[in-house]
């Protein structure tokens, strides 16, 4: 699971280290380090914003005594939704059918964001194609994504491919 | 084929293959002692009846009544009712002959039926050229990997449709164009109906899901689109964003699908032409990747030959 976790350090050599080592030891797999230079706390603390995979909940806590056992603060932790990109290309009367429609309908699911959207039209007749790129996080309702193409383009006699899944 | 590797499978194998009779739909020759396999396909341009001796014999009687230890059922493939392979099949389980196919038919549409029958009569039933024509995916799947659990499959099954898309892809061209071109350059029948529609890949899918997956698929189950409505718009929308369109058979989740779908341009799916790929999701090994030619008489026929020559070294001869 992806955590992002924020540390108070003391500005004094060798911090940030004592502050890696629990999450190395305990399998941890860190992903990224920002270091917030100007962000003084009263008692010349400095923060860290750390992302990182740990295994599981259970080794998410040990790492959390072990930091605090060393004395280093922690400002905040949150579990980083992980988000997984659905690109879907439509085919029909794309636009005709209600675009608007077809966009909120997507997004209507939890968890499902359409983030992007090509439209190619070679003639105002004409069925048109677009490609849609959609944003869906880790706890998503899939199943009922799926179902809403399939009803969608059902309703609005469009073809729909989907990308493969990562 | 067999003419040709004789020899070989002799010394490879100590297996010695005769053949003792051939049906087709003009009638049957046979001769206990082998079939001069040189002189038939020599006579039989138009059909087994012009063989010395052959008579208007059908395939269930022919079947029945000869002495023979296998099978090869190679007849062409039907999906709504799967005859005559159908009967050719059961009659052959009854009369203690084993069998070798590649028609697919029958195994869509009654897959435990017919494996289960075969068990009772304590015959050998393969049937590797059903799916994938030269590309091995069921008994690589059921023999090789048979410490794995199959989770997952994913692939091209159909050479027609791999070879319109491709060549709309590179080229540009509209599906009509391309599928013409195809019919007369024999990689699309006549009636292209079974392949653009996806039923041809919905079948092998079937195979796939019951013979590697052990599930209790039907034809009915899968959920089936064709690559009809695909245009060139879409083709190079998708092309812009990095994706090829490929009409992919999937079985996931119990969850059976054939669709033309978006494929990554680097992904291990993304094989051109006529050819085929399967990709097989494993619990231990992780995806495991085949690619080869889908059809094709002489393709098919490796296919075929491996399962005799199982069959032959299993039960001896």
């Amino acid at each position: 699971m992806r955590i992002s976790l924020d540390v108070e350090l003391e500005d004094t050599p060798g911090q940030l280290l004592r502050a890696l080592e629990p999450i190395s030891k305990h399998g941890g797999n860190i992903i990224s380090i920002v270091h917030i230079r100007d962000e003084r706390r009263p008692s010349r603390r400095l923060c860290v914003h750390l992302v990182m995979d740990v295994h599981d909940r259970e080794t998410l806590e040990v790492i959390l005594e072990e930091l605090k056992s060393r004395g280093i603060g922690i400002a905040r932790v949150g579990e980083d939704v992980r988000k997984e990109r659905l690109t879907l290309l439509i085919i029909g009367h794309v636009v005709d059918t209600d675009l608007r429609d077809t966009i909120d309908r997507l997004n209507a699911i939890e968890g499902v964001l359409v983030s992007d959207l090509s439209l190619a039209m070679t003639h105002p007749e004409a069925e048109s194609s677009a490609i849609v790129s959609i944003e869906v996080s880790q706890g998503a309702d899939t199943e009922k994504l799926m179902a809403a193409i399939d009803e969608i383009a059902r309703e609005k006699n469009l073809e729909i491919l989907r990308s493969l899944e990562v | 084929m067999l003419l040709r590797k004789a020899r070989e499978y002799r010394q490879r194998y100590g297996v010695e293959l005769r053949v003792v009779s051939i049906t087709d739909i003009t009638g049957t020759a046979h001769s206990q002692d082998g079939i001069d396999l040189k002189l038939a396909l020599e006579r039989c341009r138009r059909g087994v009846i012009d063989y010395p001796g052959a008579e208007e014999m059908s395939g269930v009687d022919a079947i029945r009544e000869i002495e023979a230890e296998l099978v090869v059922e190679a007849t062409p493939s039907n999906i709504k009712n799967g005859e005559p392979g159908m009967s050719h099949m059961l009659e052959s389980f009854r009369a203690g002959k084993h069998v070798v196919t590649s028609n697919k038919g029958p195994l869509a549409l009654e897959y435990w039926k017919l494996v289960q029958e075969a068990e009772r009569r304590g015959v050998e039933f393969r049937f590797e050229a059903s799916v994938g024509g030269a590309m091995p995916v069921i008994n690589l799947a059921r023999e090789t990997l048979s410490g794995d659990r199959i989770v997952g499959i994913e692939g091209i099954l159909n050479g027609t449709t791999n070879y319109i898309l491709t060549r709309m892809t590179t080229e540009g061209t509209s599906y009509e164009t391309v599928l013409r071109e195809a019919q007369e350059l024999g990689y699309a029948e006549a009636d292209p109906t079974y392949d653009i529609e996806g039923i041809d890949t919905a079948s092998k899918l079937v195979i796939l899901a019951n013979a590697v997956m052990g599930m209790r698929a039907r034809f009915g189950d899968v959920k089936v689109r064709g690559i009809t409505r695909i245009t060139p718009e879409a083709v190079r929308l998708a092309k812009e964003r990095g994706y090829v369109i490929k009409l992919i058979g999937e079985v996931k989740d119990s969850r059976l699908e054939v669709a033309p779908r978006l494929v990554p341009e680097s992904h291990p799916l993304n094989v051109g032409g006529a050819l085929n790929v399967a990709m097989l999701e494993c619990d231990v090994a992780g995806r495991i990747t085949v690619i080869g030619k889908g059809a094709g008489a002489i393709e098919t026929q490796s296919a075929i030959l491996s399962d005799i020559i199982s069959i032959a070294r299993r039960c001896g001869g």
